[in-house]
């Protein structure tokens, strides 16, 4: 048996060698096939640049997703190429590319991460949440698609709450333009909210300050100037403060205040975090400010 | 009633008897054979030690109330000796050579034997020379006892696994240590750091580099020391896939007992799974703390807790060089690698303007009335192109910034240094550690005050407390039952942990009676940190910077707490004399240009203050002659930019009929065959030029200015000199390896050369 394959590795060698010159010039040269996601030509080429060095080679087919991988052994291997095409962003059988290096792939070349093991946290999180918002009384009755529906209002008003937090973010990186973005964001996100879903509590605030945070929202997003949105992000802030305060939340989140801004008057803002990221003075002064309440 | 209080007072003592019986039951004992081994960690077969057989050494493991017996059979051609980093015991037991105890010597058995009467994640490495660097460092584990008032459910009972950090060179660290005393720079060509005038000018950043130059500063980075490969537990990377034979599966927690064992590198540590919650540190519990990444320093421990967030995916926990040149992993979990990105390059030049920024023209620095201490300004940051972006970014941070307000700009923010505040992860710092119980030492103990200025300088490697030396400094003594209260401010250009022997030191960091307990304290540049622990053991307590190369350079002091009769060292005063000794050695360094037009060269012994070293220019033929001058100079101040010497010259040279030289100053020198001896100083001065001015005994005067190793390009290097004789040399170096460069050069005697420079 053995006897057999070696002339069949050594002609599919010899095919190989036919094929390419660079092939000749790895030593030792050992094949290997991977299976390595991505969707485009763009993409072949960065997978068979990044993954080639002088010892190994890549050739990756865009319709199978399985790359062949000659490479010298004595001198590298198989994981070595595959853990950096994944640093760059593709995805691979052994490894995943890190969160950032996929981030930075360009839209086109972004695929689906089938490989990546489909994230059971997000399941529990969104379970835990629900529990905490019917205050721990989700009956097993409860069907599945009205689950769902649950999940879903819950999900709206939790984008409010996020795209808030994306905002203020934003504000403490003076950058106006994603600032804009994120007012967009949270001025849909206000349609979506069923009052219906809310609370009792919830719902008596909501109609109070509903108008208020979608003019304030209108206010940052049509502006373009900074100490504008900040002004508007003040008065935001303080119905967003009365809104939170009424409402379940799924973790700690920190009201803080900033003495010095709008000339000493000062001004509130929210943050999931305690240390202090002032969304007001941004990198001037970016620990300025203390946590005057912490909502649970 | 004085009767009952004496039987009462028995019973106390009769209990206490009776449990110190209990805790002293369980003996645990381990044999240690210490032996030469050959390694291949970077591709070349080399020297190291390994202890019964493996490096790093093998984790013990004791629970306190144990007795540790450990017996180290030393199988070496050398000395020996083993510190046990962290614990409190007897002095004589500490595993100092010289301090606590003779060296162990090469062919014989030596047994450790102390109580252990603490917990937590310790180490344990040679003391002994730089055997550190290859391979004597393990893992020291003490356990908690099941019924500990402090056990923490949910953190104690986890899967645990020791991790041990440390590096590995393919040189000889005794090399290294030489190269670093000679300024060579082929670490930071290695690297990739030269820091050279080609790539400033190609950065924008030509400024940068003249004002460096100017203030006397060679490049400067986080690191000395070129490292070919770093480890964890010895291996590049490990997959932890289970812990005690149990699988992990998605939701496990993971508790890393991590030791920096490294001689001189600090680890960043990061997790591809998500947060990492830091339990304890050197030892001792501290309130989980929940952070994106920390850096470990020299020698400290961090006990941190990982989750495994989904099946199926085992994720790369790393610990990456301060430098970012090499990284070491451990995959946590089963399944396909979720890998984390590289820390991206150090942005060197602007490293170097900070420096700049800080450094006064005599070499001290200057903190800006910032108050730094804790680690939480990190000046490095602005080298983190994860905190403060690439070039680009930092620009536009300026532009908003301007836009907004226009009265502060980012030179002024209080906070430009502050990781936390500027990037969008959480960076560990001191003051975020607090000890879950009250730390305050006993009210009535009295208090003494003591303060370290840590100083020292890079181009001859000279590292010291207040600008002493060990060899220059007596014990400090200290009475039984004091506090000392140490506050130490970083003076000098390089970060130093500074380790306690033999105690547990509070770091006062905001947390008031919560201070958390630790024995390595990191310090970095302009920062100033106040320990205080209370000196209730006897004994000779060494107290050092743990970078490996800054304590063999004389970085250390010693606390004499009471005069503790030790009974290893006979002769304490003595031994004292050679542990001095030891931590200032004398270095040798050669170099010589066999070039077309004749041979230019230089030999040198130094240690910390003095110099001896002899220059030669050699020509073929009588014409161009053969010179020699040999110098005997002491280095003084801080900077040693001052050095005033003796010097003895011999030339020969057969000049024409009426030939003679005369100086600038007219005066003529009219022999052939010379012999001179000669007083005159040599002077650093801004741009690095050494200024020499000598008188000899018929009268002559010689001035000279001469610069070595311009740093032109990543491996070129100029040099020129030209003297009051009217001499003058101009030469470049391509630098081929540690030890060789091609060179050319032009010589006024001897004119145009070529040739081969080698160095040792």
């Amino acid at each position: 048996m053995i006897m057999r394959l070696i002339p069949l590795f050594g002609l599919v060698t010899l095919a190989l060698l036919s094929n390419e010159n660079t092939y000749a010039q790895i030593k030792n040269a050992k094949i290997a096939t991977a299976k390595i996601l991505g969707n485009t030509t763009a993409a072949k080429t960065i997978i068979e640049k990044e993954g080639s060095t002088k010892s190994a080679k890549v050739d990756w087919n865009q319709t199978t997703k399985l790359a062949v991988i000659t490479y010298d052994s004595s001198k590298t291997s198989e994981d070595e190429v595959l853990k950096r095409v994944a640093l760059v962003g593709f995805d691979n059988e052994k490894f995943l590319a890190p969160n950032d290096a996929y981030a930075q792939l360009a839209k086109a070349e972004q695929y689906e991460r089938v490989l990546k093991p489909a994230s059971k946290n997000r399941a529990e999180q969104q379970a835990d949440h629900n529990n905490h918002s019917q205050g721990g009384q989700i009956a097993d009755h409860v069907s599945a698609a009205e689950k769902a529906k649950l999940a879903d209002e819950k999900t709206a008003f939790a984008q409010l709450v996020n795209s808030y937090f994306a905002l203020k973010d934003a504000l403490v990186k003076t950058d106006a333009v994603a600032a804009a973005a994120q007012a967009e964001t949270f001025q849909a996100a206000i349609k979506t909210v069923d009052m219906n879903k809310l609370s009792h509590d919830e719902h008596t605030i909501w109609m109070k300050v509903m108008s208020k945070l979608a003019t304030d929202a209108t206010g940052i997003s049509k502006n373009k100037d900074v100490a504008k949105q900040r002004v508007a992000f003040a008065s935001l802030s303080n119905a967003m403060y009365e809104l939170l305060k009424v409402s379940k939340l799924n973790g700690p989140i920190y009201y803080q205040h900033c003495p010095m801004f709008n000339e000493g008057k000062g001004a509130h803002w929210l943050s999931k975090e305690n240390a202090v990221k002032n969304p007001f003075f941004g990198a001037q002064m970016i620990s300025c400010g203390s946590i005057v309440e912490t909502l649970n | 009633m004085n009767m009952l209080k004496k039987s009462n007072i028995l019973t106390v003592v009769l209990l206490l008897m009776a449990q110190l019986t209990v805790l002293a039951q369980k003996v645990v004992r381990h044999d240690l054979y210490v032996r030469d081994t050959i390694v291949n960690y970077a591709g070349k077969s080399k020297r190291a030690i390994a202890v019964n057989g493996q490096i790093p050494m093998p984790t013990l493991t004791f629970t306190e109330g144990d007795t540790a017996e450990i017996v180290v059979h030393n199988e070496l051609k050398e000395s020996t000796s083993l510190h046990w980093h962290g614990i409190f015991l007897p002095n004589k037991e500490d595993g100092v050579p010289h301090l606590t105890q003779e060296p162990i010597k090469a062919n014989s058995t030596y047994t450790y034997r102390f109580p252990i009467i603490q917990h937590g994640t310790h180490w344990y490495h040679s003391h002994s020379g730089l055997q550190e660097q290859i391979g004597m460092y393990g893992s020291l584990i003490l356990n908690k006892r099941a019924d500990d008032k402090t056990f923490r459910k949910g953190i104690d009972d986890l899967p645990t696994i020791p991790v041990i950090l440390s590096e590995w060179t393919n040189y000889n660290p005794d090399n290294i240590q030489r190269m670093l005393h000679t300024a060579n720079d082929w670490a930071a060509i290695k690297k990739g750091a030269t820091q050279s005038y080609v790539e400033a000018i190609k950065e924008g950043k030509f400024k940068t580099k003249v004002t460096n130059e100017w203030k006397r500063q060679l490049a400067m980075d986080v690191s000395d020391v070129y490292y070919d490969k770093v480890l964890m537990n010895g291996a590049h990377s490990t997959d932890l896939k289970s812990v005690n034979g149990k699988a992990l599966k998605a939701g496990d927690k993971v508790r890393l007992r991590i030791s920096n064992g490294g001689a001189s590198s600090y680890f960043w540590l990061r997790y591809a799974g998500g947060k990492i919650t830091v339990v304890a540190n050197d030892g001792n519990d501290v309130v989980p703390v929940e952070v994106d990444r920390l850096m470990i320093a020299v020698s400290e421990t961090y006990d941190v807790v990982v989750t495994i967030p989904n099946e199926g995916t085992a994720y790369e926990f790393m610990a990456t060089t301060e430098d970012r040149t090499q990284s070491a992993s451990y995959f946590v979990g089963n399944g396909i690698k979720q890998l984390i990105s590289p820390l991206p390059r150090l942005k060197y030049f602007e490293g170097m303007k900070m420096m700049n920024d800080m450094m006064k023209m005599n070499g001290d620095l200057n903190d800006m009335g910032m108050k730094m201490s804790l680690n939480q300004m990190d000046m490095n940051v602005v080298m983190y192109p994860e905190i403060t972006g690439d070039g680009k970014k930092k620009e536009d941070h300026n532009k908003h910034s301007g836009m907004d307000h226009g009265q502060m700009n980012m030179d002024e923010d209080p906070n430009r240094y502050n990781a936390n505040a500027l990037g969008d992860i959480v960076t560990l710092n001191y003051a975020m550690l607090e000890s879950p119980q009250a730390t305050e030492l006993p009210k009535e103990a009295p208090i003494r005050d003591l303060k370290f200025t840590l100083t020292g300088n890079m181009s001859r490697y000279v590292w010291s407390m207040d600008n002493k030396i060990l060899s220059e400094t007596d014990k400090i003594p200290v009475k039984k039952g004091e506090v000392l209260r140490i506050t130490i401010y970083n003076n000098s250009m390089m970060r130093h942990p500074i380790h306690l022997h033999g105690f547990d030191f509070r770091l006062l960091n905001g947390k008031g009676a919560k201070a958390p307990l630790k024995n390595v304290v990191d310090i970095m540049p302009m920062e100033t940190d106040t320990i205080e622990f209370l000196a209730n053991e006897e004994g000779d307590w060494f107290f050092h910077c743990h970078i490996l190369y800054h304590m063999m350079a004389g970085m250390n002091r010693v606390f004499a707490v009471d005069d503790y009769k030790n009974p290893y060292l006979p002769d304490k005063a003595k031994a004292y004399k050679e542990l001095q000794m030891e931590s200032n050695m004398t270095h040798f360094m050669a170099q010589n240009d066999f070039a077309t037009n004749g041979n230019d060269g230089q030999a040198m012994f130094q240690n910390a203050r003095w110099q001896l070293g002899s220059e030669w220019r050699l020509g073929y033929n009588d014409m161009h002659g053969y010179e020699v001058e040999t110098h005997l100079g002491r280095f003084f101040g801080k900077m040693q930019w001052f050095m005033p010497f003796v010097g003895f010259d011999y030339r020969y040279r057969r000049m024409g009929e009426d030939e003679h030289e005369k100086n600038i100053f007219g005066q003529a020198n009219k022999k052939d065959s010379r012999k001179a001896v000669s007083l005159g100083f040599m002077y650093t001065l801004p741009m690095l030029v050494n200024f020499q001015a000598e008188v000899y005994h018929d009268g002559i005067v010689r001035l000279q200015l001469m610069r070595e190793d311009i740093p032109i390009s990543r491996r070129i290097r100029g040099d020129f000199m030209v003297n009051s004789d009217l001499e003058y040399m101009a030469g470049l170096n391509y630098v081929i390896t540690k030890n060789m460069a091609f060179r050319t050069h032009y010589d006024s005697d001897m004119g145009f050369g070529v040739g081969l420079s080698l160095n040792y």
